[in-house]
């Protein structure tokens, strides 16, 4: 059973649709980034999936369950979304009770909360600022404080808007650990996002929109190889991936530390230019 | 539901914006001032259709929609424990009567056409914005609370049903809300200060709000019709 | 010299360690300077000063001299002779709206009417800067049904319809998507003609071909100030994750500083 499916789903505001008929396919641990122009429906489709919005026509079926009739909260359980601005969320007093939350409305037991939100502290790292007023941490770790606190809910699927946006090189590393930790736990993570770096770095599925439909829908590193067809779908190669290609690395090499290893291999032992 | 500007060309539109303030000034005393319960109602009805001749049913539905809460705490206090369901329509219509007029004033006077009125007036610029500002503050806030409300549920938070759950719902959406607006009053006074809020030079206005004779009789008008209200009232 | 810092430092109310220290630099029109370096290495806060909303509107103390075009900007009489002659572009665009317009074409005319300007020449100045930013169409829409990039670019016409001599952007293209944001840096250089553009950005893969001239900052100290080429491409700058992913790569397999920033260069140098 997949972990998250849309069926032929069409939607619009007012008389204009946005989405023209998008189906696609999610599984459990699949890390997926879901890109277009902006415009395109991005965040349509994740609203979609948490329930915001309901589908003119069409099927969602998120964790199995068919959105049809629901709440976001009801699905709370299944479906997580971490928006792009994290001020949207935090209101708690401590980051301790910002992630309990969530756990909290789904009426889990302290003994059952604390052991929940240890853990999603631990793997964002900040079991150390638990006590901590979240408003006293700089925006970058406000991000992560709501990425745990969803996390916390213990998706099925985990719907990240724009996660790199505002961070630095250690935080963008830090949210790829994260993904690929998630999706050991088979949950499936989508993220929206512009950052095709990151896209190469940890994201290994990668469907775009155009036009209300599925324009593409596969492995990430065959779009970021392809500049003609990543120009077409509005966007841009990032740099590794591009020196790559222009180089002609062996085995095609995407990620930035591939592209190191692959050039070194070719350099010899990398000592000094030839 | 209608809360802020909305273009258009009714004469409420293309009444100087002074005009409109002035009117709601004259709702607030009428209001309380009036002889109840009838004083209040028949300023409910009377700005119930200033604001279909207008053309803005919707914003008349809105400030229906609003004044329901307090209807139904009115009957509630008023039949547990009053005995004058007289005073529960008076103060039922001021109220209706007065956010009538808010949200028709809310709905017709531009922004800046008040700040460039204002401006005109001698007043300076900080307290002309401050003002105008508020005025579209509101429509922002509802879309931002809307993208809290959005937000939470997505966690779990659950916002229909009893109203004990309403009310435990109301930190979690409140403290995003006041805390962001803040937040954004920091950045925005920065780039209004860039682009010369404060400047001294005398602000152009980009399109000049018409004022006329007629405009300013009804202004006094309307403020001798609540001045002569409130000495008749005095007076007994 | 249109904007001098001399021995700058500036520290926010409430905090015990400097956001700028002893900061000297001179800038000069017909040059995009990028100012970068880690997440709170100072960038905003040097925009802020030059602007003089730092210590203005911000409070906290600030030492040494601060003289943007021919004036101290954060002392009264020097706030008066350049309004509106320093631009401002901060990288979110909803908190930086007018809160006065209902139409794009309103919200562009906000800071020259705030000068004083008679109507013809507010007119002129704002189609042109609609024409440049490529929202001429949109002038008839309400500011708040635009999408962020869209708007974004409404309010950099919007500061630019000021005419500044100065020019100061922070992120301007963080809410962009990769198309817009590579068109808006590549209008950067073009921008600086007569006029002096400060750009604070962590974005390096796009900022570092824009500039002319890069200054590193650590913790509020300048460490570098040269070409861009030069301080980007130190070893310095790429060894503390201050440069393009490109340099980055270079640098990790081997190649000596002075280290490419582009594709193109590192194939170059690559293929010698």
């Amino acid at each position: 059973m997949s972990a998250l499916r849309l069926e032929e789903v069409w939607f619009g505001y007012d008389d204009t649709p946005v989405l023209k008929g998008v189906s696609l396919e999610i599984a459990g641990g699949e890390a997926v980034a879901l890109l277009g122009r902006n415009g395109v429906g991005k965040t349509t489709l994740t609203k979609l999936v948490v329930a915001l919005l309901q589908p003119r026509s069409g099927v969602v079926r998120a964790g199995g369950r068919i959105t049809e009739g629901k709440a976001p909260e009801d699905v709370a359980r299944l479906v997580a979304y971490v928006f792009q601005h994290p001020d949207q969320q935090l209101f708690a007093r401590t980051v301790w009770s910002e992630v309990a939350f969530g756990p909290q409305q789904q009426g889990l037991s302290q003994d059952e909360t604390r052991g929940i939100v240890g853990d999603a502290l631990e793997r964002v790292g900040l079991e150390a600022f638990a006590e901590v007023h979240p408003y006293d941490l700089p925006a970058a770790q406000r991000k992560l404080v709501t990425l745990a606190a969803a996390m916390a809910q213990r998706p099925r699927v985990l719907v990240l808007d724009e996660p790199t946006q505002g961070l630095d090189r250690a935080g963008v590393d830090r949210v790829a650990d994260i993904i690929g930790g998630l999706t050991e736990d088979d949950v499936a993570v989508l993220a929206v996002t512009h950052d095709l770096a990151f896209v190469a770095e940890a994201l290994e599925r990668a469907i775009v929109l155009e036009d209300g439909r599925v324009a593409y829908d596969g492995a990430s590193r065959e779009l970021v190889l392809d500049e003609h067809k990543a120009r077409a779908l509005g966007l841009e190669v990032p740099p590794a991936a591009a020196l790559s290609a222009a180089l002609g690395l062996a085995g095609r090499p995407v990620r930035v530390r591939e592209v190191m290893d692959a050039l070194r291999g070719e350099r010899g032992t990398g000592n000094g230019e030839r | 539901m209608i809360v802020g500007y909305v273009p258009g060309r009714s004469p409420l539109h293309q009444a100087h914006p002074f005009t409109g303030l002035v009117l709601a000034g004259t709702v607030v005393v009428l209001a309380f001032a009036l002889p109840v319960p009838q004083g209040p109602a028949a300023l409910a009805v009377a700005l119930a259709a200033l604001a279909l001749l207008a053309g803005l049913p919707r914003v008349l539905l809105t400030a229906l929609g609003f004044s329901l809460p307090f209807w139904f705490f009115l009957g509630v206090i008023h039949g547990v424990i009053g005995d004058a369901p007289l005073r529960a329509l008076t103060v039922g219509a001021q109220i209706t009567a007065m956010l009538i007029a808010f949200l028709l004033v809310l709905a017709t006077v531009h922004p800046a056409r008040l700040a460039d009125a204002l401006l005109e007036r001698g007043v300076p610029f900080s307290l002309a914005y401050l003002l105008s500002a508020t005025l579209q503050a509101v429509p922002r806030l509802r879309r931002q609370a809307a993208d809290i409300v959005d937000a939470q549920r997505c966690r779990g938070l659950r916002v229909q049903g009893s109203v004990w759950r309403r009310v435990r719902a109301i930190v979690p959406l409140a403290i995003p809300l006041v805390l962001g607006a803040l937040a954004e009053v920091d950045e925005r006074a920065m780039a209004l200060d860039a682009r010369g809020a404060a400047a001294p030079a005398h602000r152009t206005p980009l399109e000049p709000p018409p004022d006329s004779i007629s405009q300013r009789t009804v202004r006094w008008l309307l403020a001798a019709a609540a001045a002569v209200v409130i000495v008749w009232r005095i007076a007994g | 010299m249109s904007v001098r810092l001399e021995g700058v430092s500036f520290r926010y109310p409430g905090s015990e360690t400097d956001a700028l220290h002893e900061v000297s630099v001179a800038l000069r029109p017909g040059e995009v300077t990028l100012a970068t370096g880690r997440l709170g290495a100072g960038c905003s806060t040097l925009l802020l000063v030059i602007a003089g909303l730092a210590p203005h509107l911000t409070n906290g103390t600030r030492g040494g001299e601060v003289t943007t075009i021919d004036r101290d900007p954060a002392t009264r009489d020097g706030r008066k002779v350049l309004a509106g002659r320093v631009g401002l572009l901060l990288p979110t665009p909803w908190t930086q709206l007018s809160g006065m317009s209902f139409t794009v074409e309103e919200e562009v005319a906000f800071g020259p009417a705030n000068m004083g300007w008679r109507r013809p020449r507010i007119a002129e100045t704002v189609e042109r800067a609609m024409e440049r930013f490529g929202v001429a169409h949109l002038a008839q829409r309400d500011p708040r049904t635009l999408s962020g990039g869209e708007l974004q670019r409404v309010m950099f016409a919007g500061v630019l319809a000021m005419e500044p001599e100065v020019l100061l952007l922070d992120e301007p293209a963080l809410e962009l998507d990769p198309a817009g944001a590579a068109s808006m840096y590549e209008m950067l250089p073009s921008l600086a003609e007569g006029r002096t553009v400060v750009l604070a950005s962590t974005d390096l893969d796009r900022a570092a071909a824009a500039a002319h001239r890069a200054l590193l900052l650590d913790r509020g100290s300048l460490v570098a100030d040269g070409p861009a080429a030069e301080v980007l491409g130190s070893d310095g700058a790429v060894a503390t994750g201050c440069s393009t992913t490109i340099a980055e790569i270079t640098r990790a397999v081997g190649l000596t500083p002075g280290y490419p920033l582009t594709v193109a260069e590192a194939v170059q140098r690559m293929r010698r």
